[in-house]
C-alpha cells in the first residue's frame, strides 16, 4: 500500500461525502481538504521522486480482471503537481462562488479523473478515468447550458471512441495494454515493420483526434468557448489550467508511446519528423486562429476561453519541434498557462460574482472598486503578455528559441503573432473591466469574498517565484527530460545559443522603476482629478455621457478579417449536426412508416437475400 | 564584490543616452524643418520642453494607476537599454538575447497604454486601439526579419551577433539578410511612432491619442522615455544589421544615419489609416520577409 490511490481517490471521495452531506460549511470544508491531499502527498513524495528518477513509485491494481498500473515518475509528478495546486486554487475559488453540492460531486469528481489520467501507466486506467474526466466536466457544464454541454459532450466522445479504437488496433498489433510493454512492442515494430505504414498512420490520426479534441487544437476547439464559459467559473479555472493539459499530456504520450515507430513509417519531412512537424504546425494554426477570434470576442468568458485555445496551441507547438528543447519550453508553458490562466478564471469569477455581468459593455472602473483582484488580475495580465520577469516569458521565450533552433521559421512567425495578438486582448480586458467611467449600477460593488482571494494568491505567487527564478522548473525538468537540456541556475536559463537572467532582467526593471519614480517624485505635486473632468475638444463632461469604447473595440482589426471570419469549424459542424439529424428524421419516417404492407416487403425482400446467398 | 566599474559605465551610458535621445529627437524635429523650408527650432530644443514640464506648478492625475503608467514606462526602456551591447561598452548584454530585448522594447507601449486606459479618455482608448493594432500588424514581418537574423548568424546573443559581423562583414553585405533589413526597416518606422505610421498620437487627427490627458510632469516622463527608447531603438538597429561599433562615435555615426532615413521617409509621406496599415504590413513586408527567412534557412 502506498500513497498513490489515496492522491488519486481522496477529491473523488471527498465530493461524494460533499454532495452526501450537503451542509453549508461542511462540505466546503471537506470540499478544500479533499482538494488539498493530493497537493500535500505530492509535495511529501517529492524528494523520493527526484532521488530515484529510474525508479518511479508504481501502484497496482486488479479491476475486473484488468491489471492496472499507476506510476509516479518525473513527468507524471509534474503534471500532477500542476493538476493538484490549479485544483487546491479551483477549491478555494468555489468555497465562494458555489452554492450546491453537485458542483462539488463533478468539480472534485474532475479532478480525479486528471490526476488518473496524469498517473495511469496502462491504456485501461487511462481511458476509464480519461471518461471519468471528461463526464464529470460535462455534468458541470450540462447544468448551465445544455446545448454547448452537448457539443462539448458530442465531440469528446468522438475523441474518446477515436482513442479507444487506437487503443484496440495498438493491442491487436501488440497484445499489451501497458505503457511498458507498448513501447517496447513498437519500438521493436520500428525495426521489424510488422504494422504497416497506413496502419501506423490511421492510429497516429486516431490519438491526434482524441487528445486534440481535449487540447482544444484547431479544428476542434468550437467546445471551448462555450464550455469554458458556461459552468462556474472557478471550476474553469481547473477545466482551462489543469484538464485542457490532459490533451497535451497525451501528444507527450505520443512520443513516449510511439515516436520511433512513428519516425521510422513516416519518415522525414525537410529534415523534421513528419509527424511531429504536423503537430507543429496544428499549434501554430491554433495559436494564430485562437488568438485572432479572442481579440474580437465581446464576453470575457469567451475572450479567455480563446485565449486558452491559444495558449495551448503553443504547448502543442512546442512539442511538435521535437527537440529537447521544444519539450522543456513546452513542459514549462504547461505550468506557467496553468496558473497564469488558473489565475485569470478565479479573477474572471470574482468579477461575475460581484457585478453579475459577463458583457464588456456593462463593465467599467471597477480597478478602484476591487484593487486586490485588480492587482491579481494586473499579474495575470503581465504573466501571459509575456512581460519579464513572469512565468509567462520565460517559458515563452524558451518556445522561441526553440522554434527558431529547430528551423522552423515560419511556426516561430507564428508566435511572434500571436503573442502581439495576447497583447491585444489582454489590454481589452484590462480597459473595458477595470479602467474607465463607472456604470452607476456599479457603485456598490465590493472587493470578493477571502476564500477567492486566496485562491487567487496561490496562483499568482507561482507567477512571480518561477518568473524570477525559473531554474526552480528548468532543473526539474532537465532531470524529467534525461540530461542538459536547458542550462544556467535558479536564477538565469542557459540555452545553446541564447541566455536570459531572470534575475537581472527584475532588478534592472526596478532600479530603471526607480530612477523614473524619482523623476516623477521630483515633479510638482498632483491633484486627483475624477473621470469626467477630461479633455473632450474642449466641451464640458457629464455624468452622463459614456466616455469608454465598450463594444466593438477592435473594429478596423473585425473590418481587416471579415473575409477570414465569414468561414467558422462552428457554424461547419452546427450544419453537419443539422444534416444528420434531418438524415436521422428521413430514415425514421422512410422505414418506420406505419404501412404493414412496407414490414411484410421488408420481410421479403430479407428471404430474397437469404435465399441468394444459399441459406434457404 | 561590487563590481564599481560596471556601475560606473551604467550610470554614464544612462546620462549619455538620455542626452543623446533629447538630442536625436531635436534633429529629428530640425531636419523636419529643413526639408519644409523652415529655420526650426535649436537641437537641443526638447530638452528645454522637457525642463519646462518638469517645472509646472501643479500636476493632475486620474488615480495610481494613471501615475504608474508613464513610470513602468520609462523603467522599462532603461532596463531595454541596459541589455543592448553600446559600442564598447557590454554592460548586461551577456545576461539578455535579442528575443528579451525585442520583448523589453515593446514593454513601454504597454506602460504608456496602461496609464492611456485609465484616464478613461476616448481619445486615449482610439490611440491605444489603434496602438495595438499596429502592434499585432508589425510583429509578423518584425518578428520574421528576426528569424533570418537570428537563422544567418545562429546566434540569439546580441554581443556574438557584433562579433560575428565584425568577423564575416556587415549583415546588410549579406543577401538575404538585406532584405531582412528592408523589411526591418519598414517596421522601425512604426516603432519610432513616424510617419507614415504614427497612428497611434496621430496629432491633427485624435489630438495626441494615448498622451491626451497627459501633462506637467507625467508628459516630462514621457518625453524622457520617448528619447531613452529612441536611442535604444536606433542602437538596437546599429547592434543587428550594421555591424556594431567599436566606440560610441562610430555608433553615433550609424544611429543618425539610420535615424535620417526615418526622418526623409517620414516628411514625405502622409499617414495611413489603420486597417490600411494592417493590410500594407501583411502583404509586401510579410512576404519579403518569408522569402528572406527561406533563404537564410
Amino acid at each position: 500500500m502506498n500513497e498513490i490511490p489515496i492522491i488519486l481517490f481522496t477529491p473523488l471521495l471527498a465530493g461524494v461525502l460533499a454532495w452526501l452531506i450537503n451542509v453549508k460549511g461542511v462540505r466546503e470544508l471537506i470540499g478544500v481538504i479533499g482538494a488539498a491531499t493530493p497537493l500535500a502527498f505530492l509535495a511529501k513524495l517529492y524528494p523520493t521522486i527526484v532521488n530515484n528518477p529510474n525508479n518511479p513509485i508504481t501502484y497496482q491494481m486488479t479491476v475486473s480482471g484488468f491489471k492496472v498500473t499507476f506510476t509516479l515518475g518525473m513527468l507524471n509528478w509534474y503534471f500532477a503537481a500542476i493538476a493538484s495546486l490549479v485544483g487546491l486554487a479551483m477549491a478555494f475559488g468555489m468555497v465562494s462562488t458555489s452554492k450546491n453540492g453537485y458542483d462539488w460531486l463533478f468539480a472534485l469528481m474532475s479532478y480525479t479523473g486528471v490526476l488518473g489520467v496524469f498517473l495511469s501507466w496502462d491504456f485501461v486506467s487511462f481511458f476509464l478515468l480519461w471518461e471519468l474526466m471528461t463526464f464529470a466536466s460535462f455534468m458541470m457544464v450540462l447544468k448551465r447550458n445544455r446545448h454547448e454541454s452537448l457539443k462539448y459532450f458530442v465531440l469528446s466522445v468522438i475523441g474518446a471512441y477515436a482513442m479507444l479504437l487506437a487503443i484496440a488496433l495498438i493491442y491487436a498489433k501488440t497484445g499489451a495494454l501497458d505503457f511498458d510493454s507498448i513501447r517496447q512492442a513498437l519500438y521493436m515494430d520500428a525495426m521489424l515493420g510488422s504494422i504497416s505504414k497506413g496502419e501506423t498512420a490511421l492510429i497516429f490520426v486516431l490519438f491526434l483526434t482524441a487528445f486534440g479534441v481535449k487540447a482544444g487544437a484547431w479544428p476542434l476547439h468550437v467546445w471551448a468557448p462555450g464550455a469554458y464559459s458556461e459552468t462556474d467559473q472557478s471550476y474553469t479555472t481547473f477545466f482551462s489550467g489543469a484538464l485542457s493539459k490532459a490533451g497535451a499530456y497525451g501528444f507527450l504520450l505520443l512520443y513516449i508511446l510511439m515516436g520511433a515507430k512513428l519516425y521510422y513509417a513516416l519518415g522525414t519531412f525537410h529534415g523534421h519528423l513528419t509527424f511531429a512537424y504536423i503537430i507543429a504546425w496544428i499549434g501554430a494554426i491554433t495559436v494564430v486562429v485562437a488568438s485572432f477570434l479572442a481579440v474580437l470576442q465581446e464576453d470575457i468568458r469567451k475572450l479567455f476561453a480563446y485565449s486558452s485555445v491559444g495558449q495551448v496551441g503553443y504547448i502543442l507547438l512546442a512539442f511538435g519541434l521535437g527537440t529537447g528543447l521544444g519539450f522543456a519550453g513546452g513542459l514549462f508553458h504547461v505550468l506557467s498557462h496553468a496558473v497564469f490562466k488558473g489565475l485569470f478564471w478565479l479573477v474572471t469569477a470574482a468579477i461575475i460574482l460581484q457585478t453579475g455581468k459577463t458583457q464588456f459593455k456593462d463593465f467599467g472602473g471597477l480597478a478602484e472598486k476591487m484593487p486586490f483582484t485588480f492587482a491579481m488580475g494586473l499579474i495575470a495580465v503581465l504573466s501571459l503578455a509575456g512581460i519579464p520577469p513572469m512565468a509567462g516569458f520565460a517559458s515563452k521565450w524558451l518556445i522561441y528559441e526553440a522554434a527558431i533552433s529547430a528551423h522552423m521559421p515560419l511556426v516561430a512567425g507564428a508566435i511572434f503573432l500571436g503573442s502581439a495578438l495576447a497583447f491585444a486582448y489582454v489590454v481589452r480586458f484590462l480597459y473595458a473591466v477595470w479602467f474607465g467611467q463607472r456604470p452607476s449600477d456599479l457603485e456598490d460593488v465590493k472587493e470578493a469574498p477571502l476564500p477567492l482571494l486566496i485562491a487567487m494568491a496561490i496562483l499568482a505567487i507561482p507567477n512571480i517565484v518561477f518568473g524570477i527564478a525559473p531554474g526552480l522548473v528548468t532543473n526539474y525538468l532537465n532531470k524529467a527530460l534525461g540530461g542538459e537540456v536547458v542550462g544556467g541556475n535558479y536564477y538565469k536559463l542557459v540555452t545553446q545559443t541564447g541566455t536570459y537572467n531572470a534575475l537581472t532582467v527584475a532588478l534592472l526593471l526596478v532600479v530603471g522603476l526607480a530612477i523614473a519614480g524619482l523623476i516623477y517624485l521630483y515633479g510638482a505635486k498632483a491633484r486627483r482629478i475624477p473621470v469626467t473632468n477630461t479633455y473632450q475638444s474642449g466641451n464640458p463632461v457629464t455624468e452622463e455621457f459614456n466616455l469608454s469604447i465598450r463594444r466593438n473595440f477592435y473594429l478596423p482589426l473585425k473590418e481587416a478579417l471579415a473575409f477570414w471570419l465569414r468561414y467558422s469549424f462552428d457554424k461547419f459542424y452546427e450544419r453537419i449536426a443539422q444534416l444528420s439529424e434531418d438524415f436521422a428524421d428521413t430514415l425514421r419516417e422512410g422505414f418506420y412508416n406505419g404501412n404493414v404492407q412496407a414490414y411484410s416487403w421488408y420481410l421479403a425482400i430479407v428471404l430474397v437475400i437469404l435465399a441468394l446467398w444459399g441459406v434457404l | 564584490m561590487i563590481d564599481w566599474k560596471l556601475i560606473l559605465e551604467t550610470i554614464g551610458i544612462l546620462i549619455y543616452a538620455t542626452f543623446m535621445g533629447f538630442i536625436f529627437m531635436g534633429i529629428e524635429r530640425k531636419a523636419m524643418a529643413r526639408i519644409q523650408r523652415r529655420v526650426g527650432p535649436p537641437i537641443y530644443q526638447p530638452i528645454i520642453d522637457t525642463l519646462k514640464l518638469l517645472g509646472k506648478k501643479e500636476s493632475v492625475s486620474h488615480g495610481f494607476i494613471y501615475d504608474f503608467g508613464p513610470v513602468f514606462a520609462l523603467g522599462a526602456s532603461i532596463a531595454a537599454l541596459l541589455f543592448i551591447p553600446i559600442a564598447n561598452f557590454q554592460l548586461f548584454s551577456t545576461n539578455a538575447d535579442l528575443i528579451v530585448v525585442a520583448y523589453l522594447l515593446e514593454v513601454p507601449m504597454l506602460g504608456i497604454m496602461l496609464g492611456a486606459m485609465s484616464s478613461g479618455n476616448p481619445y486615449s482608448a482610439v490611440g491605444v486601439q489603434r496602438g495595438l493594432l499596429t502592434m499585432v500588424a508589425m510583429q509578423l514581418p518584425y518578428g520574421l526579419a528576426l528569424i533570418a537574423l537570428i537563422q544567418h548568424w545562429g546566434t540569439f546573443k546580441l554581443n556574438d551577433i557584433v562579433a560575428l559581423q565584425q568577423a564575416h562583414g556587415w549583415s546588410i553585405t549579406v543577401p538575404a539578410l538585406l532584405l531582412a533589413l528592408i523589411v526591418f526597416d519598414i517596421v522601425f518606422q512604426a516603432m519610432l511612432g513616424l510617419e507614415p505610421f504614427d497612428i497611434i498620437p496621430a496629432p491633427a487627427e485624435i489630438s495626441m491619442g494615448p498622451m491626451v490627458e497627459y501633462g506637467g510632469k507625467h508628459a516630462a516622463l514621457l518625453f524622457t522615455q520617448h528619447a531613452v527608447q529612441l536611442f535604444a531603438e536606433t542602437a538596437f538597429f546599429a547592434v543587428l544589421f550594421l555591424g556594431g561599433a567599436s566606440n560610441l562615435l562610430e555608433l553615433l555615426i550609424k544611429q543618425i544615419a539610420v535615424l535620417f532615413i526615418s526622418i526623409f521617409i517620414a516628411s514625405i509621406y502622409p499617414r495611413f489609416t489603420i486597417d490600411q496599415a494592417a493590410k500594407f504590413f501583411w502583404k509586401w513586408p510579410t512576404i519579403i520577409g518569408i522569402i528572406a527567412v527561406l533563404l537564410t534557412m
